[in-house]
This record gives structure tokens, sequence and C-alpha cells, in this order.
């Protein structure tokens, strides 16, 4: 012993001699350090140290423990098992639940190294070895497929005796992805895995770890294919497509079934312009009468007449100043068929004078003659003289044909009759340019125009009667020229009117106005403040539809507001009842209509008499009642 | 509609908890004697038990980790420790080999004698700990429970004596409720100089052997249940 250890000591000085001359520097080894120790199945444990800077010197390491309860100084007999700077303890040198104090002792030529002392206490270093066997099956779940996987505990520890008791933990991914999927599993050693994905690869893996200790390393990978259980991934995305075309077909289907809707929803229409009864299809079509058919007022003007021709004036007598008078009875001829129109004397243009109340009762109260005539002939012409007012009437009572043909007709009214000068001659102080009012609204211009443009030209004549009392024959030779030929055409195509219609008329000489008179003339305006009419005898049977019966009132007088008062005598029925009217009844038993310019006025008004009046304001044809004892017919 | 609906739901509420009441209650421990009442099987019995040591170390072990933090022990103490723990007396197997070759019946007697010689240390423990304000609640709370848990344990393990006895497994060598004081006799006062520190350490080992030899006699008795 002590020769070795001068051996030794030799040795080391010429090592150190050596390493001197070499210029290398030793010194005494660096502190190793103990890292870890490890028991796999909690049986036999190993301690790993790391060892230090050696120093330039070979070095030596030793492990050195103490046990819990004992000062004994063990030494590690096994530094080869573990690998390389380890120690094993096996089963006869470990004791669990028991301390453990070890150190490592490093040594080389110049010296020791103690490391620091490790306290550990074996039952709490378990680190077990990974599972083994690990197998993964493929099972079917009603057609879904799962993933099994079995394994068994690793071969070193014992849970048989249940000395160790493992829990295991369970990774899978998909072969190409990053990240694993953990699944606790506890102490069961087989596991089920749902949710795959058809068609794809997986890699399982598996570790353990008993009650209190370190988690073993993962075990090897296991790789396992999922079969395609869809059948194929092209059909589910051609299912799907089909699907969704058909839902996209539905929708649209919806949308155009209520496009109408939502257009209005989302893009309400303009409304446009409304004229109230403005029917615009009618109007499209070109019909403006039918379109404007329903812009008329139905109550306006009056409309209580069924017989429309009652209310039509044919003409108007019009005053005509004595000077005037007198010129124009001896321009009287009967060739000339012109008519002259008196008052509107002063203009003889067509259409004012015809219908134009205001000149005849202008000369009202200057009028004398034709008293005789006009007493007789009284009729109950009613005739409104509303010259202004021309155009208004109804037109559904006059049609336009109908007003054309008594247009035409209409000069026949003023062809001189031989036989009837005398009474003209009588009633000569009235001269009167009758005019036909027509009450067809619709051709004013129509009838006005080819009449009336040659006013003073047109010969009045008496239709067989003695009621004409127009200045018939009378001519103006200055202006008959240009108008000759109409004239005569007239003339003509009256003359054989009035034989007709004096034909048709075989007691025209009644008084009464004949049964198919409608038209009135204005005789005069008597000192009462009345205007006389009388009916014109009529050839227009054929023409205007007359009713019988019809009655005339003799209008009494024009009031300060303009309203003309009407006496009636018999009211006749009509079906209408238009208003303004009232009704005052007279102290003398007859009736009074008294009836107003302005047709605006309301409607509501009382008709006490069983006999209501109808009255067309404007036109100045008022369906009267006879004033006096005619016989009815 | 709504009301049946939430009726029918009510309803089957609780038949649910009802019936869950029942099996809870269906299945008490039934003492020798008493007819009428669902037997537990010695498995279910050491299963429970089992479980029940596993918290109880779950919780001295955490204990423990909170004293470390605070208290660092000096590496002198480390050699102390073993000389510290009253229970050093007891003889307990310290290997695996050592354990199988111990007799059921000493195994279980190591086991009860381990949870008898605690039961007052822990209580003590947790007074200490209730009145000292340096510890939080959570430390208190926990030595509390870890006290109960201890008796709890005992009674459970000399249910589990009384069945092995019952079915023959063991003999009648083992001393019943009554040998308590014998068993603690023999076991110092030493404990009271222990300090918490040290009274953790040395419970988390032998809660620890209480469990692991418990499964050893578990998987020796009834080996067939995770075993």
């Amino acid at each position: 012993m002590m020769k070795n250890d001068g051996g030794v000591r030799v040795f080391w000085l010429l090592l150190l001699f050596l390493l001197y001359t070499r210029g290398k520097s030793f010194s005494v080894p660096g502190k190793p350090t103990l890292t870890r120790c490890r028991s796999p199945e909690k049986e036999t444990f190993t301690c790993w140290w790391e060892p230090g800077s050696d120093g330039g010197l070979p070095t030596t390491y030793k492990l050195y423990y103490r046990k819990e309860g004992s000062e004994k100084e063990y030494q590690c007999t096994d530094y080869h098992t573990g690998g390389k700077n380890s120690c094993f303890f096996n089963k006869n040198d470990t004791s669990i639940w028991v301390n453990y104090n070890i150190t490592v002792v490093a040594t080389n030529a110049l010296g020791q190294a103690l490391s620091d002392p490790l306290n550990i206490d074996v039952y709490f270093i378990v680190e077990p070895n990974p599972p083994e066997n690990l197998n993964v099956t493929i099972q079917n779940d009603k057609g879904w497929p799962f993933l099994r996987a079995s394994w068994d505990p690793p071969t070193k520890a014992d849970t048989r005796s249940g000395w160790i008791t493992l829990i295991y933990e369970l990774r899978i991914k998909l072969e190409e992805e990053d990240e694993w999927e953990i699944h606790h599993v506890g102490q069961q050693k087989v596991f089920n895995i749902f949710g795959l994905q058809s068609g794809g690869t997986y890699v399982i893996q598996i570790r353990c770890k008993p009650d209190h200790g370190f988690w073993s390393e993962w075990s090897d990978d296991v790789q396992v294919v999922v079969p395609n259980y869809f059948p194929n991934k092209r059909s589910a995305w051609v299912l799907l497509m089909v699907f969704s075309g058909m839902v996209f077909l539905i929708l649209s289907w919806l949308l155009h079934l209520n496009s109408r809707n939502l257009k209005h929803c989302i893009l309400p229409p303009v409304p446009g312009p409304k004229i109230k009864g403005f029917d615009q299809k009618l109007h499209k079509s070109g019909k403006s009468v039918d379109a404007f058919k329903s812009l008329e007022v139905p109550d306006f003007p009056h409309h209580t007449f069924s017989k429309s021709e009652d209310f039509l004036v044919e003409y108007i007598e019009v005053y005509v100043p004595e000077e005037q008078e007198l010129m124009l009875e001896k321009s009287n001829n009967l060739h000339n068929g012109c008519l002259k129109s008196e008052s509107s004397v002063s203009d003889c243009d067509s259409g004012r004078g015809s219908c134009d109340s205001h000149t005849l009762l202008l000369d009202k109260s200057g009028h004398q003659t034709n008293t005789q005539d006009s007493q007789t002939d009284e009729q109950k012409h009613g005739e409104a003289l509303q010259g202004e007012n021309l155009a208004y009437t109804h037109q559904d009572m006059v049609s336009p044909d109908m007003s054309a043909g008594r247009v035409k007709t209409w000069p026949s009214v003023f062809s001189p009759l031989p036989q009837n000068r005398s009474t003209v001659d009588q009633t000569s102080s009235i001269e009167i340019a009758k005019q036909h009012c027509l009450s067809d609204s619709l051709l004013p211009s129509d009838f006005l125009t080819p009449y009336h443009s040659p006013p003073g030209h047109c010969t009045r004549e008496h239709l067989g009667s003695n009621y004409w009392e127009f200045d018939f024959g009378n001519k103006q030779p200055h202006l008959t020229q240009p108008q000759t030929e109409a004239c005569h055409q007239i003339q003509a195509h009256s003359e054989i009117n009035i034989n007709t219609g004096v034909k048709a008329e075989p007691a025209a000489h009644k008084f009464p106005t004949p049964r198919s008179n409608e038209y009135v003339e204005v005789q005069r305006i008597n000192e009462e403040d009345s205007v006389v009419l009388r009916p014109v005898a009529s050839n227009y049977d054929k023409l205007f539809e007359m009713q019988q019966g019809e009655d005339y009132s003799r209008v009494k007088g024009v009031d300060s507001d303009n309203v003309l008062l009407l006496l009636q005598k018999e009211a006749m029925e009509e079906e209408m009842n238009m208003c303004p009217c009232e009704q005052l009844t007279d102290t003398t038993g007859a009736h009074y209509t008294r009836f107003a310019r302005s047709p605006e006025k309301p409607t509501a008004c009382t008709h006490p008499t069983p006999q209501p009046l109808e009255e067309r304001v404007v036109n100045g044809y008022v369906d009267t009642a006879t004033m006096f004892t005619m016989p009815p017919y | 509609m709504m009301l049946a609906a939430c009726s029918v739901w009510l309803l089957l509420v609780c038949l649910v908890l009802y019936s869950r009441l029942k099996v809870a209650a269906s299945a008490p421990t039934c003492t020798n004697g008493q007819a009428g009442c669902h037997v537990l099987s010695l498995a279910n019995l050491f299963d429970r038990v089992i479980q029940h040591s596993a918290r109880m170390h779950g919780i001295s072990n955490d204990l423990h980790s909170e004293f470390e933090l605070y208290f660092l022990p000096s590496k002198n103490q480390i050699g102390r420790v073993s000389r510290n723990c009253h229970t050093s007396t007891i003889l307990t197997p310290n290997g695996k080999e050592n354990a199988q070759r111990m007799a059921r019946e000493e195994l279980t007697e190591v086991i009860l004698k381990l949870l008898v010689a605690w039961g007052d240390p822990l209580w003590h423990f947790h007074q200490s700990l209730a009145h000292n304000h340096e510890f939080s609640n959570f430390s208190s709370n926990k030595s509390l429970e870890m006290s109960d848990m201890v008796h709890e344990l005992r009674k459970g393990v000399q249910k589990v004596i009384e069945k092995m006895k019952m079915l023959g497994i063991i003999g009648n060598s083992l001393g019943g409720l009554g040998s308590s004081e014998s068993l603690l006799a023999p076991v110092s006062a030493e404990w009271r100089l222990m300090k918490d520190y040290d009274l953790l350490y040395c419970f988390r080992r032998d809660s620890s052997k209480i469990q692991n030899y418990l499964k050893i006699l578990k998987c020796r008795i009834v080996p067939e249940h995770g075993c």
C-alpha cells in the first residue's frame, strides 16, 4: 500500500513535470453535479451526474450515499448499467420511502471535488418506461369507422400486484398535420377514437405515469389508414350542388311570384296625376268624346229634362229697334233668305246674336208691337235667354247628328211664307232675328258658323203658322250679295221643309204649340217684365223627339239678381229636379219657377210641388207648363 | 303549449333526481345483522378506501409543497427528518418484495396503525394552523380536511377489516376498534416536538404508504378490477 502510494506520487510528479515542460496547466477537477435520479419501476433507480472540468488530468468519479436513519456510507457499485456518469442502484440497494443522500466525488491527481448532495425518495422519482405493444385497429360502428387503440404497460412496471398504478395518455394526429390531439385515458388499457377523416392516415402514440411521478416517453408511432367510408367525395359535392341548385330555383320562383309585390316594396310606383272621372284609356284610344264624357259634371247643367229637344232653342227673337225695323221691312225679300240678326246688329258675326239674351232684355222696355200676336200666340214656350251660355247643354240630349240635322233644317224656319206675311206685318214691330240656338254644346262652332256668318241674309219665314214673327224676306241688299247663293240654298231647303212641316201640321193654326214643337221663340218682353215666348212650329218631328204635353212657362220677369222668373201653370213632371230652383207658389195658383242664372247653387232644393220643373239655366231652355188653358196634348 | 312542455320537463327532472337519490340511498353500509340493506362487496369497499386514501395523499402533497416554498429546510434537517417522524417505530415494508412477503393481516395492521397514529397529530396541526395567522385560510382548510380524512379512512379500513374477517379472508388476530389504544401506546409523543414542516413531510410519506399498502392488499385479495 505504501509502495503503491509512493509510486503513485512519483507518477504524478513526473506527470506534472511533463506537463510543465509542455506548458499546460493542471488543476483540481471541477465539481460534478448530480443531474437526476430516476426509477423505472419503483424497485431500482439510477442517478446521473455531470462532471465538471477534469482539470486536465484524468478524473475519477465516485458516488457515495447515505440512507435515512443510518450513518453508514455506501458507494455505488454499478457505474455502467446506466451509462456514463451514472450509478445504478439495484433492488437490494433500493428502499422505498427512505431518504437517500447521494454525493458524487470527482478525483484527479491534484485533488477532489465533491458534488452537492442530493436527497431523494425513490417513491417520488418514478419515471416508467413507455407503454408497450400499442395496437390500433379499425372498427365499424354502423358503417362509421373508429379506431381502437390497445397497449400494455411497460414490462418492468408491476401493476398486477398493485405496486404501481399507472395512468395513460394517448395522442393522435393526421400524418400531415403538426398538432397532436391528446386524450387522457386513465388506468384503462383500451381506448376508442371517433370522428375520423375518411381516407386519412393517422399517427398514434401513448405514454404513462404513476400516481406521483414523471411521465414516460412517448411510445413509437403507430400508423393507421382510415378507409373511405364516404362513398365518394366528388359525389358529395355533386349532391351539394344539386341541392343548392334546387334551393336556388325555388327561391327564384318565389321571387318571380312575388315580383310585383317586391317591386312595389322596393320601387313604389310614382303616383301619376289623376283627374277624377278621366279615363286615360279612352283618351288614348282617341275617342275624345267619350273621354271627356266623364269630366262632365252630371248635374250641370240641369239634367232634369228628358226631352232635350224641349230645351233646344233654335232661335231667339231679338228685338230690333224701330229704325232698323223699318229698314228690314223694306228690304224684306222672300228670295233672300237671310236671316237678319237685329241687334246683334252691331255685329253680324256668328255666335252672338242668336241666343244673346241681353239684346232682348235691353229692348224689352220699348217693345210694344206684336202684342196681338204675342197675346194670341203666347205659348208656353219657355226659353231661357242666356245667350252667353250657349254651349253647355247636354250633349246626350242632342246628338251631333241631330244637331247637324237641325242645323240643316234650320233655315227652313226662316224661309218666308207668303201667307204669313200679314201677320208678320202685324208683328212687324218686332223684328226679331231668329237664330237657332242649338243646345248642342259640342258643336257650337259647327252649327253656328255656317249659319251665323251670314246673319242677316237669311230670311225668316213663317212656318205656316201665325206664330212666326220673324222678319222674313227682309233683306238687306247690301248684304245679300255675297251670300245669296247660300241663302238660296238654305231657302230652298227650308221651303221644302216648311212645306212638309206645314203638311204635317194640319191644325197648325191652332193656337197652342204644335205637338212636336219644342222650340220657343221669345216674342217680346211685355210690360210686366215677362218674356213672352212662343213656340216655334217645328218641322223637326223626325229629327227631334218631341214629347207631348210639354209645358212651357212664361217668363214672368227677371229679378234683381239676374234671375228669370217664369210662370208655370202646369209643370210637367220631370225626372230630374235640377237646381238651382226654388219654387214659389204664386197666389194666383200658378207656379212660379225661379231660376237663377248661375247654376252653381246647391242642388238641395225643395220641391213641394208635385210637378217639379226642370230648367236649364244656361241655355235658356225652360220647359214650363202651359200658361193658358191649352188643351193638353 | 309552453306550460305543458315546462311541466313535463320539470317532472322528468324530478324523476331523475329521485331515482338518483334512490340509488344513493340504496347502498348504505350495513352493520352486522341489519336486514334488507344493500351489501357492498369487498372490492367496492376496497375501491372506496383506496380512493379515499389517494385523495388524502393528494392533500398532504399539496400542503407539503406549499410549506416547502415558505420554509426551505436547511440541509442539515434532511437527516433529522427520519428521526423525527413519530411513526418511524412502526415497521413498514420498504419494498415490493417486503410488502408482498408480508401477510395480509400484518399489512392490514400496519395500515391501521399508521392511520391511528396520525389522527391526533393532524388535528393538532390543524389547530396550530388555524390559530397561527401567518398561514392562509387555504392551508388551514386543507389541514382540517386532512385531519378529517384520516379519521374517515380509519373507519373505512376498519370496515374493510370487518368485511374481510366476515369473509374469512383474514383471521381474528387483528384487534378490533377497541385496540386503538393498544396501537397508540408504543407510539411516542414525539410528534409534539415536531415542527410543522417535518410533520407534513412525515405525513406525506405515510399517506403514500397507506395508499400503496391498500392497493397491494386489494390486488392480493380481490384482483379482478384494475390490478
